[in-house]
């Protein structure tokens, strides 16, 4: 048996078993466009997945990694995680010097083993063992071996080629194996060129394989990763996971599998669930009215605790649980949910979804079971579709934030899954107003009030605050508006919890000596609530200009100002608009009032990387006008 | 009248213990249920109506060790949503070689309001949750069901700690306020305990007891002392930013065994006086016999110590050695882990391994080599009453050259000799030596935090400003930065970095040295291009001359300050520009030559501007000039800082000779 597999690695990839110690691996042999920017090099790494049945996936990994400096230190070490589901075997390695000389060995009892739950989580069966070779002279290079059985075929590891940014590859290459008559899904990102294939009575096999790629300089308002790195997901039709089977090609088939495979069976409802409801939406007509009433009852009777145990990674708790135990995670809670909502005889549809402030979609085109993290609730009513986060127990009804706003997200129905798309907030959406009316003393003292609207993506920016005591709000607020001696008073905040939801926030203000003298003048920054953060000034920028969500921002100052104040130099009104938004700023004087005003949009948009200094210019512009001083002479 | 009597005279001996015990489980009263807030915090988000414990040391019936039995019992009422994290219960419990800390018994509800009633829940054991966190430390786990705003739930458990040592730390102040708090500890005659109060607050009333016969070992009955302590209305104990440890301040009480009576009439001192600190330590195989390897560095080191005439550079390329060839684990300990010979050759070890290897090192060279323990800075402050040998958790070395002595840690490579990582800087140490009795010994800054820029250029008649920026540092602003050159990879790609973070100044040409000259300060030399900010009105230039190492923000924006502001070392930055301005232009204003200082020399700031001969000369110094500022000089630091801001929002005005 043994023999068998030996000799199929060896007729078509005589390479897998030249093993890595019979090659030195020599730290001058790297070539000088590795070593740029690149705190260690791969040198050769090969990435095996063999899938002997749909519960026997074995991941053999052999890694040569020279580590040039300190900074390499941390990619030296080696992080492998494991579960109930899958078993680590054989991690051993060496270490070599600069000229390939060996220094020592390791294995897998140098690991140090620990648990590895998720800071948000209670509870995970997840676990993790983790090395460090400690070395202190560089170069170096190190040499790991490890093998990871896996029993079972939903999640295959996903393999990148070029896992970060400050290490270059001299060779890296991925192997899949599984029987011939296995179906398989497979989609390769920003490779060039095809996987070699083969196939015959006993197994068929993808080869990709990459070689002198540099290490890259990661840079600011550049897109997902994901976007340029080169990455391969396989997901085989027929799959196996813990106690479930399950079989699919596409999103339809796999949102078919999740709703009735896994939440379906964990829907059952209580008698007393049903009375609820049933008192909930006593006397209303409109679905959507009931659909409100009974997601205000969940948030007054849930809280978000999350715990992830085996088959539980992808199952909701039992609905009935979550009734009797008033917590659960985001699966948990949305179809708890949904279970209320159907004994009111409203249809929804439980969403996986990828969320973060950083938009990611499901690729369309590829199902498969590790591209979400969140599970969101959808209401597709006849003449709206309303959305619904159900771990929070404030959000406004159909709203979702910027956590999961504009992206594709997979339906699953028993009728099969359906890709969707959630909200889009636009720039024009994404508004700030703020207000304020302001005194100037002679001894360059401020006061006055100030207001300020919040919408859209801006309208949860306060969430934590607004739940804060009274004194730590006022510390937040300094933390906010980080001037000088500025203290606040008579703060208040308001939340309008509609689908268009707005938060507003007021307060009085004192500054003592925002605006300091010199001999015979004095100093006023007009701007003195928002200013805009330049954007660094990247020399060869590689990667697209990316801005992932837009915003407004409009700000009305007034400044009464002492009478022997007479401005000496102000700014002029300025302009500037550009294809990544707009920036409006002007002074006007009536009497011993200044009026300013500021509005600057910026846009969402995807640009080429060429633009990037353009937009670097425009954002510089725009802090330098921020920054804009009046000079009042005194005399 | 029993109550008052005892308030007074609280070390009285007394036998009747019917006063204190334990709340009844899962008997909320009205008061529970109506309270809305505490009397001290009407802000909180949670409150602890009651709580008690009690810890007792027993004896193991099959195995003969002894442990402590910890029972804890809480009730917290949930007054809103914000409160609900208090719900989720986290429970350590610490592994060791033999055996671990286990929980034998738990018990958990919560009541929540319902239709004006309160209904019971109880903990479902399914859901109780036990992380193996690491070989160290598991963690019990769960989350009290049915959570609302005005739930009271409730919990007890009981917990065999292994480890009897530290007895129970109990702490009095929390992160939610309490209204009681009461801790019973019942200690058998044959331990004794040194007991220390930390914090502000005041026991409501404490009282110690004989309690007869509470422990049986072999047969023989043992009294116990029952000490017990009751804190009431104790408000939430909230963290300030530039604090030392929170230890420090938040009211508790510790416990270290100090010594041991064995029946048979022998006494086994744990900690009792430093004397048997010393001997302790001196003969401990991890500690003193670390000190003691001469032989370890016998072989290696005629190679380090090669070309090195006086005692002073000897230390100094020991010092380098050891930084260079054992690499931090990023534990602490004033322990070694390993032998020093492991410790070389893995080239890794916690901050005994460290500097016990230096010290046995320097010893080895003919040096007068000490160590000296410490505790860190989060770790918290020493109490001079007892020799409470845990409360160390580090330690260093203390070498003397002639009348000189320096402290060393070796655990941070890009340190200079004698400076050593803010985490140290906490007052004092106890300086253990292998031939002196122990002392206590001041740790202090021997550096200052400096900074001192030089610019000099030209200002062109467009408002463009060319020159020389130098900038010298030393101190921890010099390791700070050094720090940042290695993470940037290179000098080049540190001064790219550089270059983009401050986007219209160009540096067009630099030259970083000293970087690995660790001694010596840090120099930066950059020829930088940048524009003068303000050109508004025809005929004159608006220059800010604070454009280099400008305050926006004020550190201490706060309006008051209960602990002190903690720096760790004293600071001084200088600021030199000397630029030539163009032919026909003159000074028309500038910002006011200032002056000011903090009372008793504790800082300063002070701006001058003088124009001669076509040259601009600005300069700026600001200086603190202690490391550690009382709650009561905050408000003055806050001044100062603010002086700077509003001094620093002030230009420079040339107009053009008519």
């Amino acid at each position: 048996m043994m023999l068998k597999k030996v000799l199929i690695f060896a007729l078509f990839y005589p390479v897998c078993i030249v093993s890595a110690q019979q090659i030195i691996y020599k730290a001058a042999d790297i070539a000088p466009e590795l070593k740029n920017r690149a705190n260690a090099v791969i040198r050769n790494m090969e990435t095996v997945v063999d899938m002997k049945a749909p519960d026997e996936v074995i991941l053999t990994v052999k890694e040569v990694l020279t580590v040039l400096n300190k900074n390499g230190e941390e990619k030296a070490g080696q992080v492998l995680f494991y579960n109930k589901n899958s078993i680590i075997r054989g991690v051993k390695g060496a270490i070599y010097d600069e000229e390939g000389k060996l220094i020592k060995k390791f294995s897998q009892s140098d690991f140090t083993d620990e648990s590895a739950i998720s800071s948000f989580s209670l509870y995970e069966d997840d676990r993790v063992k983790h090395f460090n070779p400690n070395m202190v002279n560089y170069p170096y290079t190190i040499v790991y071996e490890y093998e990871i059985r896996n029993k079972q075929n939903l999640l295959i590891p996903e393999w990148y080629a070029t896992p970060y940014s400050d290490v270059s590859v001299e060779k890296s290459s991925y192997l899949f194996l599984c029987k011939p008559d296995v179906k398989l899904n497979i989609k390769a990102y920003n490779f060039q060129g095809q996987p070699s294939e083969t196939k015959d009575q006993k197994s068929q096999s993808y080869y990709w394989e990459v070689k002198q790629i540099p290490a890259f300089k990661p840079e600011p308002y550049a897109p997902n990763p994901d976007e340029y790195r080169i990455h391969v997901k396989i997901a085989p039709q027929d799959f196996i996971y813990y106690s479930s089977k399950g079989s699919y090609n596409n999103w339809e088939e796999l949102g078919k599998w999740i709703y009735t495979d896994l939440v379906s069976k964990k829907q059952n409802t209580s008698p007393e669930m049903a009375e609820k409801v049933k008192e909930l939406i006593d006397g209303l007509s409109d679905p959507k009215e009931k659909a409100r009433r009974i997601y205000s009852y969940v948030q007054q009777k849930t809280r978000y605790i999350s715990v992830q145990i085996g088959l539980g990674g992808f199952q909701p708790m039992p609905a009935m649980e979550v009734d009797r135990l008033g917590y659960g995670d985001c699966k948990a809670l949305v179809s708890y949910t949904q279970c209320l909502l159907r004994l009111a005889d409203v249809p929804s549809y439980y969403c996986i979804v990828f969320a973060g402030s950083r938009k990611r979609s499901l690729d369309k085109n590829f199902a498969s079971m590790d591209q979400a993290n969140h599970v969101i609730l959808c209401l597709p009513f006849k003449t709206d579709t309303t959305w619904l986060e159900c771990t929070s127990q404030t959000s406004p009804f159909g709203f979702l934030g910027d956590f999961t706003d504009d992206r594709l997200v997979l339906a699953c129905t028993e009728n099969g899954g359906k890709i969707l798309q959630t909200p889009i907030l636009s720039a024009e959406k994404n508004l700030t107003q703020r207000s304020a009316e302001l005194f100037v003393d002679e001894n360059g003292n401020v006061k006055g009030k100030l207001n300020t609207s919040f919408k859209g993506a801006q309208y949860d920016n306060y969430e934590q605050l607004i739940a804060e005591s009274p004194e730590e709000q006022l510390k937040s607020l300094k933390r906010l508006y980080d001037l000088d001696n500025i203290n606040f008073s008579n703060v208040k905040f308001n939340q309008l919890k509609t689908e268009d939801p707005q938060t507003t926030e007021s307060f009085d203000l004192v500054i003592k000596n925002y605006v300091p003298q010199t001999q015979s003048r004095s100093y006023l920054v007009l701007n003195a609530f928002n200013k805009m953060n330049a954007a660094p000034d990247v020399m060869n920028r590689k990667r697209p200009l990316y801005i992932g969500r837009g915003y407004s921002e409009e700000d009305y100052l007034t400044y009464s100002l002492p009478s022997n104040y007479k401005i000496e130099a102000g700014p002029q009104e300025i302009n500037l608009a550009s294809e990544f938004g707009t920036y409006h700023m002007k002074m006007t004087q009536t009497g011993n009032k200044i009026s300013y005003t500021r509005k600057f949009t910026l846009k969402s948009g995807s640009y080429p990387a060429e633009k990037y200094r353009d937009f670097s210019d425009f954002i510089l512009q725009v802090n330098r006008n921020d920054y804009t001083k009046v000079v009042f002479n005194l005399n | 009248m029993k109550k008052i009597f005892f308030f007074i005279i609280p070390f009285l001996f007394y036998t009747n213990c019917l006063h204190a015990q334990d709340f009844e489980f899962g008997k909320i009263s009205v008061e529970d249920i109506q309270i809305k807030h505490a009397k001290t915090d009407s802000n909180a988000n949670a409150i602890v109506l009651k709580e008690f414990g009690t810890a007792s040391i027993q004896i193991e019936d099959n195995y003969g060790y002894s442990y402590v039995d910890y029972k804890y019992h809480v009730r917290i009422k949930i007054l809103n949503k914000n409160g609900f994290e208090h719900g989720n219960i986290q429970i350590p419990l610490w592994r060791y070689t033999d055996r671990d800390d286990e929980i034998t018994e738990l018990t958990a509800c919560t009541f929540s309001p319902s239709d004006g009633i309160m209904v019971r829940t109880d903990l479902d054991n399914k859901q109780i949750f036990l992380e193996n966190r690491s070989k160290y430390l598991n963690v019990k786990k769960f989350a009290m069901p049915n959570l609302k705003e005005g739930s009271i739930i409730e919990y007890s458990y009981t917990l065999n700690k292994k480890n009897i040592f530290n007895f129970v730390t109990w702490e009095f102040q929390s992160p939610i306020p309490k209204i009681q708090s009461e801790f019973i500890a019942m200690i058998p005659a044959i331990y004794n305990f040194n007991a220390s109060i930390r914090g502000f607050l005041k026991l409501t009333s404490q009282n110690a007891e004989i309690s007869r016969e509470c422990l049986r070992i072999q047969g023989s009955k043992i009294d116990c002392s029952r000490l017990s302590y009751i804190m009431k209305d104790i408000p939430a104990f909230i963290e300030e930013s530039y604090m030392t440890a929170a230890t420090n301040f938040r009211s508790a009480i510790y416990f270290e065994l100090s010594d041991v009576q064995h029946l048979n009439g022998g006494k086994n001192n744990i900690t009792k006086t430093w004397k048997d600190v010393d001997y302790e330590l001196k003969n401990e195989k991890s500690f003193g016999g670390q000190m003691k390897r001469k032989d370890a560095f016998k072989e290696i080191l005629p190679e380090i110590l090669k070309d090195q005439p006086d005692e002073l550079s000897k230390a100094k390329a020991i010092y380098a050695y050891i930084k260079k060839n054992i690499r931090w684990n990023r534990y602490y300990g004033k322990y070694g882990e390993n032998a020093i010979k492991k410790s070389l050759e893995t080239h890794s070890g916690n901050i005994g391994d460290i500097n016990l290897a230096l010290i046995a090192a320097l010893s080895s060279a003919g040096l007068d080599a000490e160590a000296l323990v410490l505790s860190t800075r989060e770790n918290g402050i020493i109490s001079d009453l007892y020799p409470v040998i845990s409360n160390f958790n580090y330690v260093i070395a203390k070498i003397n050259i002639a009348d000189k002595s320096y402290l060393l840690d070796a655990s941070e490579p890009l340190l200079p000799f004698g400076l050593l990582p803010l985490r140290c800087m906490n007052e004092r140490g106890r300086v253990i030596s292998l031939t002196k009795p122990s002392y206590w010994y001041d740790i202090k800054a021997n550096q200052k935090d400096i900074n001192r820029y030089t610019f000099t250029g030209s200002l062109s008649s467009e408002g463009k400003i060319t020159g020389h920026l130098i900038t010298y540092s030393s101190g921890y602003s010099a390791f700070n930065k050094r720090k940042k050159i290695e993470e940037a990879g290179s000098a080049e790609l540190y001064a790219e970095k550089l270059n983009e973070q401050m986007p219209g100044l160009r540096i067009l040409h630099h030259q970083i040295s000293n970087i690995d000259s660790l001694d010596n300060p840090l120099v930066e030399d950059y020829e930088i291009e940048m524009k003068s900010q303000y050109d508004m009105k025809a005929g004159q230039i608006y220059f800010n001359p604070f454009f280099i190492d400008k305050t926006s923000k004020n550190p201490f924006n706060l309006n008051e300050r209960t602990y002190p502001v903690d720096l760790g070392a004293a600071k001084e930055d200088r600021v030199t520009i000397l630029l030539k301005i163009p032919d026909n232009f003159q000074l028309a204003d500038h910002p006011k030559n200032l002056a000011i200082a903090l009372a008793q020399n504790g800082g300063k700031y002070l701006t001058d501007v003088s124009f001669n001969d076509g040259v601009l000369n600005f300069t700026q110094l600001f200086q603190l000039n202690k490391a550690l500022y009382g709650p009561d000089e905050y408000l003055s630091l806050k001044e100062l800082f603010s002086r700077m801001i509003q001094q620093q929002k002030t230009d420079v005005i040339l107009k053009k000779a008519i």
